[in-house]
């Protein structure tokens, strides 16, 4: 087989180019190209936003920002204490919305007597959550923690709830019908077909439970966060304020990228990708 | 999200023996779900709080009346509505072009493949507290905040659509000599409607949060923007009055127009077919 064969069974039926500028064109074109240039792209964008808006900094200003912050050492303990309270909540909500998933799926009485209660939870927006737990418990550490675990229980447990009813129910009557007792049904059974729905419900609830951490720390708390970047928007400090959002936003983001989109492919590294979907 | 939408289908008994009377069975355990959601609500109310900091679900109702009554309801929730209407079809207008790229070419898929993540996993508040910076108290906000929210859904919802297109549907098409037009018209917006309308279910009850969310903010009309007036004068009975509205008004629009809607613009394809 001559090389330019080869080549172009290697390039997917695209012909490589030759000679510094083909190969710089393939270089573009590649997948990797195309995502350094979405990037590139993205921070354009934000350069020109920051340049029609006055209140919007650039990303240059920003980052100056950033490190004076981080000299004045205001990142790490309001983070130290965000992540405290965001974990907390997290907690409760978890265990919380896997029994709670667990049981409706199991019992039908349990599924019809909760489900409607389930779907308005679903349909509470993390703001009143945020804005009830301050007029509740004011500025302590209760309505901060608290918004998290109810923001995020109802998508664990629907999550939970989806997974419990995806389990093969010949199984489920099976061992009913032979009398293996409830606990080891859970637990052999139901618990390793959940396993995947529990981690999107669990993915979903981290991604609205931020949100609720950080909008209950905005309207009742003197430390954290989200008052960190309220003190910034009330200071007029632009650069400040956009600062902490690009803080919060790269934290969710690289959290969720990489370590939960890991720990999901490795806790599913048996299946084979033809029995994920 | 989309799971509120699931439940709907989740309530269908598919287990046990066909007792006569399950269904009435099932109906009262319904019923009792509601009273002891509120005989609980009534109990935090009158032990765990007290009535002032978490009025019982009779006050609620009272003042949900008295904002029905006094016209309120409507204005504001018109105001809300025609901004996630607007924002949604400017979503609609970013997102399928997106999604579309995404679909038919890869160096585009590689290319969005992380702004649309990183825009699906943003929080909620960075939109309304950006559109506050940005646009002040004007509509413009809520409306961008709706687009930018719902449109990585609905692109990553066109470009899968795309992807699972019959290729041989393509082939022929191609073989009996369709123009592009054709092929567009008859077989691309045909397959890849039921995934815009997908993506547009996905992320409703999420652009409706956002909306609201983005009125507390900064707005000067709206649901939200009454959320956070009662707020502001602590009066914890309106804020539980305006969200029931906005909670009951949200599971209304997604179960009877949305499904409705979806189920008459589909009403040609077989039953079995995968909604």
């Amino acid at each position: 087989m001559s090389t330019d064969a080869a080549a172009r069974l290697e390039g997917a039926g695209r012909p490589r180019g030759t000679g510094l500028l083909g190969r710089i064109r393939d270089a573009l074109l590649s997948n990797t190209g195309a995502r350094i240039t979405s990037y590139v792209f993205g921070l354009a964008l934000w350069q020109l936003l920051g340049a029609l808006y006055e209140r919007v900094p650039g990303p240059v200003e920003v980052v100056q920002f950033l490190i004076e912050e981080i000299e004045r050492g205001g990142v790490w303990d309001n983070f130290l204490l965000t992540a405290e309270r965001f974990f907390a909540g997290l907690g409760i909500a978890f265990v919380a919305g896997v029994a709670l998933g667990l049981a409706m799926g199991m019992w039908a009485f349990a599924r019809a007597l909760l489900k409607d209660t389930l779907t308005v939870g679903l349909a509470i927006p993390a703001i009143i959550w945020a804005l009830l737990t301050a007029l509740w418990f004011g500025f302590a550490w209760k309505a901060p923690v608290l918004t998290v675990a109810l923001t995020a229980m109802p998508f664990i447990a629907v999550n939970v709830l989806q997974g419990v009813e995806a389990t093969p129910r010949e199984l489920l009557r099976m061992s009913k019908a032979f009398g293996v007792p409830v606990q080891r049904r859970i637990r052999q059974l139901v618990l390793p077909f959940v396993m995947d729905y529990v981690f999107t419900g669990l993915r979903f609830g981290i991604i609205v439970g931020w949100n609720g951490v950080l909008l209950s720390e905005w309207f009742a708390s003197t430390e954290g966060v989200g008052w960190r970047t309220r003190y910034w928007y009330d200071a007029n400090n632009f650069d400040g304020f956009v600062a902490w959002i690009v803080l919060f936003v790269g934290f969710i983001v690289i959290f969720d990228r990489a370590v939960l989109v890991p720990i999901q492919a490795r806790v599913f590294r048996w299946r084979t990708t033809v029995a994920m979907r | 999200m989309a799971d509120a939408a699931g439940m709907a289908d989740a309530a269908v008994p598919r287990r046990g023996l066909r007792v006569p009377g399950a269904r009435w069975r099932q109906a009262g355990a319904v019923v009792l779900g509601w009273a002891v959601f509120f005989g609980f609500w009534e109990f935090a109310s009158q032990t765990l709080f007290n009535p002032f900091l978490l009025p019982g679900p009779l006050d609620v109702a009272e003042a949900i009346g008295d904002i029905v009554s006094s016209g309120n309801v409507v204005e504001h929730f018109r105001a809300s509505l025609t901004k996630i209407f607007l924002g949604f079809a400017l979503g609609v207008a970013l997102g399928v072009p997106i999604g579309f790229l995404m679909g038919r070419s890869r160096y585009w898929k590689a290319f969005f493949h992380d702004p649309v993540m990183v825009a699906g996993s943003v929080p909620g508040i960075t939109y309304a507290v950006l559109a506050l910076v940005i646009f002040g108290i004007g509509p413009e906000g809520p409306l961008i905040a709706v687009a930018l929210i719902s449109m990585p859904y609905i692109a990553l919802n066109v470009a899968a659509g795309l992807e699972g297109i019959d290729s041989s549907l393509m082939m022929m098409s191609r073989a009996f000599g369709r123009s592009r037009r054709d092929v567009f018209r008859h077989v691309l917006v045909p397959s890849i409607t039921p995934f815009v309308f997908a993506g547009v279910r996905l992320s409703f009850a999420l652009a409706w949060k956002v909306e609201a969310l983005t009125e507390v903010f900064g707005s000067s009309s709206g649901i939200g923007f009454m959320i956070r007036r009662s707020y502001q004068l602590f009066s914890v009975v309106d804020v539980l009055a305006w969200t029931a509205l906005f909670v009951i008004f949200m599971l209304l629009l997604e179960r009877f127009v949305l499904l409705r809607l979806e189920r008459h613009l589909f009403r040609w394809r077989p039953k079995e077919a995968p909604s």
